[in-house]
């Protein structure tokens, strides 16, 4: 990894039309619970989370993939039997391959999907590093998450450490 | 060092069904982002966090073991996740300096 650069990934929802919305920032906390206004939207943002943004460089002929777009990566709760990612898992965890569920920024509408081939560049950096372990990692695109308003998977990042007391429980975001 | 004699050596409690791991250097941060960007394959991860998703930021990296410190209370969901994955989740009443301290004195430095 290279670049690597600190920030928050901010997630903010509009009461108006139910949109979550996210986008990183290197910059100082934004606070909680800010609204305003933009057009028929009404933001209010409902968490900050702790994250953040690099490259990967190959080391042998220096190209760079920038993962600018990625905005996290999500573990999969097994909340819905039926899921797309819930049904693959319990396929790969046979093979002792765990999933994660990589998303680009929100509304998914607006988002340019991380393309597949950039994720398995990041599923085999993380695998070609793995010494002795038996279990591998496989990220899987966001669009297998239908009705991301069900889902109660939690993304692999840092919420809640401004507080004087570690965080154990988590806002369902969706 | 595997997992094991490290249990053995300093007194540390096993939570979660675990794979005994040679383990190869230590990783201090409370931070799941941190630990995403600079732990390498076969730390040992020294935290005080609890919730559940420090299992599958541990399972990225290939993190050999997670010890929480200071005597944290880890929730039921947290140790059946690593369980699942495999992943040693050790309980240490020391606070996260003493600890280092005493795997220091074992020979464990960053990688």
């Amino acid at each position: 990894m290279t670049e690597i650069q600190f920030g928050f990934v901010v997630f903010e929802k509009c009461f108006h039309c139910n949109t979550l919305r996210t986008y990183f920032t290197a910059g100082d906390v934004l606070i909680l619970g800010d609204k305003y206004r933009e057009g028929d939207c009404y933001w209010s943002r409902v968490e900050n989370a702790q994250t953040f943004q690099f490259n990967l460089t190959c080391s042998r002929c220096g190209q760079v993939e920038s993962f600018g777009d990625l905005m996290g990566l999500l573990h999969c709760t097994g909340c819905l039997s039926e899921c797309k990612v819930e049904i693959l898992q319990r396929r790969y965890e046979i093979e002792k391959t765990w999933l994660v569920v990589g998303f680009g920024f929100l509304p998914k509408s607006d988002q340019t999907l991380v393309p597949g081939y950039k994720l398995d560049i990041l599923s085999d950096y993380f695998n070609q590093r793995r010494n002795t372990s038996r279990s591998r990692i496989k990220i899987v695109p966001s669009y297998l998450i239908e009705d991301l308003s069900c889902c109660k998977g939690d993304f692999i990042h840092d919420v809640g450490m401004l507080s004087s007391e570690t965080p154990s429980e988590r806002k369902l975001l969706f | 060092m595997t997992t094991k004699d490290l249990i053995e050596r300093l007194g540390l409690k096993p939570l979660s069904k675990f794979e005994d791991r040679d383990v190869d250097g230590v990783f201090v941060s409370d931070m799941m982002s941190d630990v995403m960007a600079g732990a390498k394959s076969g730390n040992l991860w020294l935290t005080i966090q609890t919730h559940k998703s420090i299992v599958p930021a541990a399972n990225l990296v290939d993190i050999s073991a997670i010890i929480v410190t200071s005597g944290k209370e880890v929730p039921e969901d947290t140790i059946s996740l690593a369980s699942r994955y495999d992943i040693a989740i050790l309980s240490s009443e020391l606070a996260t300096f003493e600890l280092v301290g005493k795997l220091y004195g074992l020979g464990f430095g960053t990688k």
